[in-house]
This record gives C-alpha cells, structure tokens and sequence, in this order.
C-alpha cells in the first residue's frame, strides 16, 4: 500500500473544525466518492477534530490518499498529546455515550468509515486512524 | 465421383475416388477442434486426435496406452469408472460437463460425450469420447449469471403505488455495499415522489440476523428523519419474534402482516379512505 | 467565505429558520439564540428548521437542533425539521443521532402544513 499525496491541518480552534471539513469535502469529492460516502467521511472528520479539540485542545489531522492495488482510499489520523483514553473498549461500546452524555461517538464514527484504528496511552496521548475506500 | 447426393454410411464413401473410408473419417476425427479419443473399457487411450493434444497438453505418443485417469483431477476418483460402466450397458454419455488436468496442471473445463465403440458383431469393445472445451464458456456463464443477480438486487424496484406511497421490498441478504445502495435509492425515490409513506415489505426476509436488523433499523430510521414515515408490511410471526429476541423495539413504526394492510395505514395516514360501494351508495343518499 | 448567513422569518404564525450548507460551530449556536429570541417576541405555534442546504450534519448540530426543539416545546411550540437529504439522513443515522422528539418533513411546505393540522397519528417518538 502506498500513499499518493499528504498533508496535515493543525486543530487548536473552533474554526479548525470547519477547515477539516473542507479539506475532507475537497479530497473525497475528487477522488470521486459518491455523495453519500463524501458526506460519511465529512461527518467522521467534523466527529474526530470536534473531540481533538473539546477534550485536549490541540492537535492534528493527517490526511492521505491511499492506493492499494489499485483500490483508491483515504486515510485520516486524528493525533494528540492529551490525557488519553482510559477505557477503550467501553469508549467503543454502542449505547455507552448516549447514556453518559455526549460522549466521544467512536462506535458511530466506526459505522461510518471502512477502517478505524485507535492507538492510546494514559498520559501522553491518542491517535486515531480511519479510511474509506473507494467503491465502484 | 459420389453418384449420391447425400452420403449416408460407409458404403456410400467407397465411390468417393482415392479415398477410403477409413481415411475420410480419420481425417474428420484429426482435424476437429474438439478432443476425439478412444479407450478399452479398462480405459486405456487407443487413439488420441490433435484436438486432444491441444486441449490436455499430451502428444498421441504420450498417452496411447496410458490410463485416461491420468487425466482426472484427483478429487474424482470414481468418475470414469462410472461413465465406463455405463457405456458397457450400451448408453452414451452426452453433455457431461467436468473438469480434467492438462499436462502442465492448469485445470479445465470440458463437456464430455462418450459412446460405446462396437466390433463387426455388435460387442462393446471400447469407449470414444469427444470432449469440448467450456472453459472459457463456463467463466461467461458465471459472469453472466452473477450480473444477472447484480442487476435483480440494484434494481429492485421502489414503486410508487399511490400519490405519496413508495413500496419497497426489504432483501435482508444484501451485502454491506448493496445494503448502502438500497437505502440511498429508497430515500431518493422518496424525495423524487414526494412521498409521505414508505412502505418496507419484509415479506421476501428468510431470517433477520443482526446484520440484517441493523440495516432495517438504520433504514427505517433514515426514512423518518427524512421526513417520511415507514411502515414494515409482511411481518410474519417468526420476524417480529427474532425483532423482539434482538431487544429491537418498534413500538414507534406500525407494522403489518400484508402489503394491503400496510397501504390501508398509508392512506390513512395520508387522510384518504378506500371507499366501499356501500359508503358511495350512502355518499349518494345524503347529497 | 461561505454564507454563513441564517435566515429567520415570520410565516403564518410559524418561524422559518433556513440554515446555510455548512455551518460552523458560532452559526450553530446562532440559530438557537435567535430561535429563542424570536419566540419570545412573536409566540408562534412552531419552528421550521430548513436544513435542505445543509451538507452535513454532525453531533454538535444534532444536539442544538434537539435542545432548540426542546425549549420551543417549553415555550409552547413544536419543532419540524424541513428538507433532510438523503446523504445527510443515512449519515446521521449512521453515526448515532437518531434527533427523538422531534418532527420531520420532507418539505418546508409539509412542514408548514403539519403545523397547520397536526395528525396525531404522525408524531414521531
């Protein structure tokens, strides 16, 4: 698998927010995503950079297009050095936030995108990846 | 010089000048594009035409005398000893479609038709098979078929049964990508029609499993925030009782056993009544 | 610069409020001070939330929406949001935000029409 293009876009305000939209809007939609999946996208990156930003304050959004074997996809990575994620499992578990307030919305962000990966130490920070491919 | 115009059996082939009988039909045999190959009822090849070494890769030298299992994938062991038995009862084999091993591994795919070779008295003393490559005919089939299929699932179509009625049949087998594809269309033909009812016919789900309610619920819920209101028609005992096993709860979305109970709520809904001629009749008195 | 423009007016006795297609967060909480303000000023039956320009939307719309909806009960009025698309509906179906207790229309004229009668039949839990 290999990455096509890159870039990055730093969160640390409310207008960020906006911006990582636009980027993913701009992105999926000209790698050709049907409406309905550049929507999904938009919504899980507008999800991602609004917890970046509410829980820690600063970060950064990846963004690549990926190519393997031909398939077309793209990558989104949400990093921060924040408090971390205590419980992954239950942040994970559909019914948790709803119950709890508004929550981080990780098992609706998963339902949107193809992949999803999270990497996360009390303490130091979290990252999380996902992608959506292109699909005839 | 033939003195018939139709040739009809070997005799008539003798007046063909210069060429026997024998070398007429073996020429027939040799330049034919299908396998052509004789064996003993033991089946050992006798004979072995250019056909066959273009199709399975083995020159006549190579395998006159040989076994014809050799040709066989090892996953039918039983399969010519089947087709020989037949043959020494008397019956052809026809259209018999298999697979066999060419010289080089590559497995093919063959329709086999296979007759009894008889002597001067009429005794069954072998077998001849012609064997066809449908290789390339099965791999179109398959794509066809599997086409086929697509086109029935991407078109299943969502009718408009009345001005703001959509009907849609609910396939609970779809995978994730058509699954996307259903909803999308659902709701743009609720759009398109301005419809204010969505029917969802459940009667053609063999089982709801959580992959499949999952989908009904997320459809059923799209709808609504559309501005739609959905109503599940063919909900046979077994599904409601899978539903409720599930913890789905659809106390919000009616639900009807029949696709005419289910449009009696639409158009209900829609402040439409299906008059009887009873109530015309009585329309008519009181004017 | 995208509009970010939200647009509020009076129609029989109904508030219409049209949202822009990609709102940011002060936008959002925009509408539900002006929602708020103008239901004191005009005590209309209902508000109608226009969001078919709307290309997205994500939790912290969803949940403004509800609480807007929320306080237009409490000030006596009921919510219908008018014009979901499609891709925005399977979204925010996806992602969890399933808007209870508030109506939906597929137009801002149905909308303004099932303010007009309301069926008890179509309220949606």
């Amino acid at each position: 698998m290999s990455d096509l293009a890159r870039g990055n876009i730093p969160i640390k305000s409310e207008n960020d927010i906006v911006a990582a939209r636009r980027v993913v809007r701009d992105l999926a939609t000209q790698l050709c995503f049907g409406v309905t999946d550049v929507t999904r996208v938009i919504t899980a990156a507008s999800e991602l950079a609004r917890n970046v930003f509410l829980y820690v304050g600063a970060g950064v959004m990846w963004w690549s297009i990926l190519d393997q074997s031909g398939e077309v996809g793209l990558e989104l990575t949400f990093e921060d050095h924040g408090a971390g994620i205590p419980d992954v499992e239950q942040a994970m578990t559909p019914g948790y936030s709803t119950s709890r307030g508004p929550g981080l919305g990780l098992p609706g962000v998963k339902r949107l995108m193809d992949e999803m990966e999270i990497h996360t130490e009390v303490g130091k920070g979290t990252t999380v990846m996902v992608r959506k491919w292109l699909r005839e | 010089m033939a003195t018939r115009s139709k040739l009809s059996g070997t005799a008539a082939l003798e007046d063909i000048e210069g060429v026997g009988p024998q070398a007429f039909l073996a020429s027939i045999v040799e330049c034919s594009d299908d396998a052509i190959y004789g064996k003993t009822l033991d089946g050992a090849i006798l004979s072995w035409n250019r056909g066959a070494e273009r199709i399975y890769g083995y020159s006549a030298a190579e395998m006159v005398g040989r076994p014809v299992s050799v040709l066989v994938p090892p996953n039918k062991p039983d399969e010519v000893p089947a087709i020989l038995e037949r043959v020494k009862r008397g019956e052809r084999v026809s259209h018999f479609e298999t697979t066999r091993v060419r010289k080089d591994g590559e497995v093919i795919d063959l329709s086999l038709n296979v007759s009894p070779i008889r002597d001067a008295s009429g005794q069954i003393i072998g077998a001849s098979t012609t064997a066809r490559d449908i290789t390339e005919q099965k791999k179109m089939r398959e794509a066809l078929a599997e086409r086929a299929k697509e086109i029935l699932d991407v078109s299943t179509p969502v009718l408009q049964v009345w001005e703001g009625v959509v009907v849609a049949p609910f396939i609970g087998t779809l995978d994730t990508q058509r699954a996307q594809q259903f909803m999308e269309r659902l709701l743009d033909k609720i759009v398109q029609t301005n419809s204010a009812v969505a029917l969802l016919d459940v009667t053609g789900v063999p089982a709801i499993d959580t992959r499949t309610a999952q989908h009904l619920i997320e459809t059923i819920t799209s709808v609504r925030l559309l501005g739609a209101q959905a109503i599940l028609t063919g909900v046979r005992p077994a599904i409601a009782q899978t539903l409720a096993h599930l913890g789905i709860n659809l106390a919000d979305v009616a639900t009807r056993s029949s696709l005419a109970a289910g449009l009696r709520v639409a158009l209900d809904i829609l402040n439409l009544k299906i008059s009887t001629q009873e109530d015309q009749a009585k329309g008519a008195h009181s004017l | 610069m995208t509009n970010q423009n939200i647009s509020l007016v009076k129609v029989r006795n109904t508030l219409l409020v049209t949202m822009p297609a990609d709102p940011d967060d002060v936008t959002v909480t925009t509408l539900q001070e002006e929602v708020l303000g103008a239901m004191e000023k005009y005590r209309p039956k209902g508000l109608v939330l226009d969001i078919s320009s709307v290309e997205t939307l994500d939790s912290f719309f969803a949940r403004t929406i509800t609480e807007t909806s929320r306080m237009v009960t409490m000030m006596g009025g009921q919510t219908v949001i008018a014009g979901m698309r499609p891709s925005v509906a399977i979204s925010a179906t996806q992602l969890g935000l399933t808007m209870v207790g508030t109506f939906t229309a597929l137009t801002v004229d149905r909308a303004l029409d099932l303010l007009a009668h309301p069926h008890p039949r179509r309220r949606i839990r």
